[in-house]
């Protein structure tokens, strides 16, 4: 599909087309609907990956807390758990085969590694925070809910890319 | 047909923990091969330099889109066998732009930050971590946030709906938006980074067509589409599931139905009283446990989805907020006593003789078998003239009190003369006058005494508030009944009148001494808000001009009537109502007691359309009215009775006051 792809290069292999990266998605959000009868979800994963933390550390409180208590002694025993960790495992393979692992803290240029930090750290509260208040993610809202034509998670997709477009102007130095 | 995992309820099996982490490789594998294990270029949306988010995105959505409407058109799959997600507007929304936030910000989502991890990407990891504090923060605050949460929550609910048109059009529709979304990404990237490879090649023409092809052959097919009755049926939030169940009234038990169950002895049963500890030993359901509504979760947690968790109260509304609580913190086996213990005694407990409509002699042997199970043999008929504590709650058997004499957290008061104390009492009893308790308040004479003084006076007595306080009468109930409403007024509830007086124990032979009783002076809290119980002329005036409450007035019927007076002037309050305290009573043998609960049941339901509603009780100056009020709250279960402590000689002294004579 891609005529510059070069067999030779030792360095990273170029990405796949979009498109047909795309199409590959979609096919693996439609297995999970045929299969699983849900769609794809990440978020999910992570909460509870947090509910097991805060459980091995105060086991009393968050059996008493409304929101993770309802997830039982054990949080990671979910779907979702294992979806996350799929995805962890198929970008690996997935990166490997490519040659595109590569340790870095991934900045502009001249952006300070502080900056980018920091920008990182308050994205993810941010998005812990608001995909447990919108039941969702990129994933598990957008996508999934987008493909089934939910109203409130096309509004979720809009929003989104509304406030998204607005704080990555504030935030466009880490890339300069 | 497909059944899914979800379908099946099985989500939970190991094998779909399997099928979920090959799916969770899919996904990874399609998010890195995209590019998305690097931020840079994830963010290159935001300032139109790579679009590859929404040509990734928008592609994988309408492949799922355009699939699933045509597994459901040809029914390989059927709507109910998929979790279609509910509509939450205010959370969703508000939810879409704080996360738009994270996003613009970090460059990063959840799944794909999976993938930058996967990648080395430094970043991604502290986003993850960001994100599970994020989420620790969201459980913090869920309190407060539970309304937000839950703002706007409309079910599940299709875009093509609110727009009137059919899903397969919509798809259409949508998938025309996508082409021209993938044209105008190829289109300004080439402006802006002079890339957009795709812009006018032959791929995206071809790829363009297809898309739409795909589209029109879903709009066409003859579809029977989603079956809204079915998506409706299912897979509501939790949140939304707790209301529906609530709604539905699944979270209810019948009271017959509790009552055969604890008959049975069956173990998996847990019965929950959520009361005061004071009203559970009062009086409770037999085999209940009595835990504060904040101590539910830890008490209950070793039966959180073990057997059957059963809440009680006085009425519902505590026990529902207890079991919409436990539920969020995934108790799925907790409900609650439909109408409480008022609709246990009313339905389960209460005689055949007082039950409105006749009962079939099934029924009548069934009330029976519960009574006799719930308040002990002895009381199982309702024509039994001495109830027990269960049957007459407020009052206490001598045997009881037998038992318990010497115990440091029972205290008994007589109201004998002193020479009669003197001369022989119960062993370690106080004597209390009940004039004791009144004196000259507002220029009106004996009225109870205010609160201050009234704890002083129990002080002295060494009473402290966790104690049983047990009033001995001697012929003259009232004498007990307004001690009991002293101590009512003082915020002390735990009260009893011994059933038949001094004049049963001394028939009965029961211990009595001439010693004095071991009393440790105590300083007895003084309540911090006025009794509710206690009205004055002023209310006791609207109620007359409101017609808003029964006045019930206990003096003897000729007082009432005027044709007796010795006070300022004869009669009664306009529209009152007379039921003289001593048709209460009953005396055998030189031992007057209650007459029985069933007698004054029918008595009372004559005079007062329910137990809801308002009275006001009232004699001459309050001594005989809180021997009927006492019948009222604490014998029959009156809920809203009051106590005009004034009566008719402040009433007939206030000449501004009307006043009616009956003939």
């Amino acid at each position: 599909m891609n005529p510059d792809r070069s067999v030779h290069s030792n360095g990273p292999r170029p990405y796949m087309n979009p498109y047909l990266a795309g199409l590959i998605l979609g096919a693996v959000l439609l297995a999970a609907f045929l299969v699983l009868g849900t769609g794809l979800g990440a978020s999910g994963g992570i909460a509870r990956v947090g509910a097991a933390a805060q459980g091995a550390l105060m086991p009393r409180h968050v059996a008493a807390s409304p929101y993770f208590g309802a997830w039982g002694s054990n949080p990671l025993s979910y779907y979702l758990v294992f979806m996350f960790a799929g995805t962890l495992l198929g970008g690996l393979v997935s990166a490997v085969a490519a040659r595109r692992v590569e340790p870095q803290l991934e900045r502009g240029p001249t952006a300070s590694p502080r900056r980018r930090i920091l920008m990182a750290l308050s994205g993810g509260v941010l998005a812990g925070f608001a995909s447990r208040l919108a039941s969702g993610c990129t994933s598990g809202q957008a996508l999934t809910g987008g493909a089934m034509l939910a109203t409130g998670s096309l509004l979720f997709l809009v929003s989104l890319f509304a406030a998204g477009y607005a704080a990555a102007w504030f935030a466009r130095r880490q890339w300069s | 047909m497909i059944t899914t995992f979800f379908g099946n309820d099985a989500l939970g099996s190991s094998t779909a923990m399997a099928v979920s982490l090959l799916v969770g490789f899919g996904f990874g594998f399609a998010l890195e091969r995209a590019g998305f294990g690097s931020s840079r270029k994830l963010g290159g949306i935001f300032y139109f330099r790579d679009m590859t988010v929404l040509r990734v995105m928008f592609t994988a959505m309408l492949t799922a889109m355009l699939g699933l409407h045509l597994a459901l058109s040809l029914g390989i799959v059927a709507s109910d066998q998929i979790y279609f997600l509910p509509t939450v507007y205010g959370a969703q929304i508000v939810g879409g732009m704080l996360f738009g936030v994270g996003f613009g910000l970090a460059c990063w989502c959840p799944g794909t930050a999976a993938v930058g991890v996967a990648s080395g990407r430094l970043d991604a990891l502290i986003y993850l971590f960001g994100a599970v504090l994020g989420s620790i923060l969201f459980n913090e605050l869920y309190g407060l946030l539970e309304p937000l949460y839950t703002w706007g929550g409309s079910g599940v609910k299709f875009i093509w709906e609110a727009l009137g048109v059919s899903a397969p059009f919509f798809a259409l529709i949508f998938s025309g938006l996508g082409v021209a979304a993938f044209w105008f990404a190829e289109w300004i990237e080439r402006r802006t980074a002079g890339t957009g490879p795709y812009f006018g090649s032959p791929f995206l023409k071809a790829f363009s067509v297809a898309v739409l092809v795909a589209a029109f052959a879903v709009a066409v097919l003859p579809s029977t589409g989603i079956d809204r009755a079915a998506v409706s049926r299912l897979g509501p939030p939790p949140e939304t599931a707790i209301l529906q169940t609530m709604q539905a009234g699944e979270d209810h038990v019948e009271p017959e139905a509790l009552a055969d169950r604890l008959m049975t002895g069956d173990p998996s049963l847990l019965l929950v009283d959520i009361r005061t500890p004071g009203e559970y030993s009062a009086f409770h359901i037999k085999g209940a446990l009595s835990v504060a509504p904040a101590e539910l979760p830890e008490t209950l947690a070793p039966r959180r989805d073990k057997g059957t968790i059963v809440l009680y109260s006085n009425g519902m509304t505590h026990p529902a907020q207890a079991r919409d609580a436990l539920a969020r913190m995934g108790f799925n086996n907790v409900y609650i006593l439909t109408d409480g213990l008022q609709g246990f005694m009313r339905r389960v407990l209460k005689p055949v003789s007082l039950r409105e409509a006749p009962l079939t002699a099934e029924m009548t042997a069934q009330v029976d078998a519960w009574r006799g199970f719930f308040l002990g043999t002895a009381t199982a008929r309702a024509d039994d003239s001495q109830g027990s504590a269960g049957d007459m709650p407020g009052l206490v058997e001598t045997a009881w009190l037998n038992e318990r004499l010497g115990r440091g957290d029972v205290r008994i008061i007589e109201t004998r003369s002193q020479p009669a104390y003197n001369g022989g009492h119960l062993p370690g009893a106080v004597r209390m006058d009940p004039e004791h308790f009144r004196g000259v308040v507002g220029g009106v004479s004996s009225m109870l005494l205010p609160v201050d003084m009234i704890v002083r006076h129990l002080g002295l007595l060494g009473i402290r508030p966790e104690m049983t306080i047990v009033v001995v009468p001697s012929e003259k109930i009232m004498d007990a009944t307004l001690i009991g409403t002293a101590l009512e007024r003082a915020g002390h509830r735990r009260y009893a009148i011994l059933n038949g007086g001094w004049e049963k124990w001394l028939a009965e032979r029961r211990p009595v001494d001439t010693l004095l009783p071991a009393i440790t002076e105590t300083a007895y809290p003084s309540p911090r808000e006025a009794d509710p119980f206690t009205v004055d002329y002023r209310t006791v005036l609207e109620h007359v001009h409101r017609r808003s409450a029964v006045l019930l007035d206990v003096r003897p019927a000729d007082y009432f009537s005027g044709a007796k007076s010795d006070e300022a002037r004869a009669g009664h309050i306009p529209g009152a109502v007379n039921r003289p305290f001593a048709d209460d009573l009953t005396t055998t043998d030189g031992i007057t007691s209650f007459k029985p609960r069933a007698e004054l049941e029918e008595a009372y339901a004559r005079m007062i359309p329910s137990k809801d509603t308002t009275v006001v009780v009232s004699c001459r100056t309050g001594h005989q009215a809180s021997q009927t009020r006492f019948v009222l709250q604490n014998i029959l279960g009156y809920r809203k009775v009051f106590w005009y402590d004034g009566g008719w000689a402040e009433w007939s002294s206030r000449p501004e006051l009307p006043v009616e004579t009956s003939p």
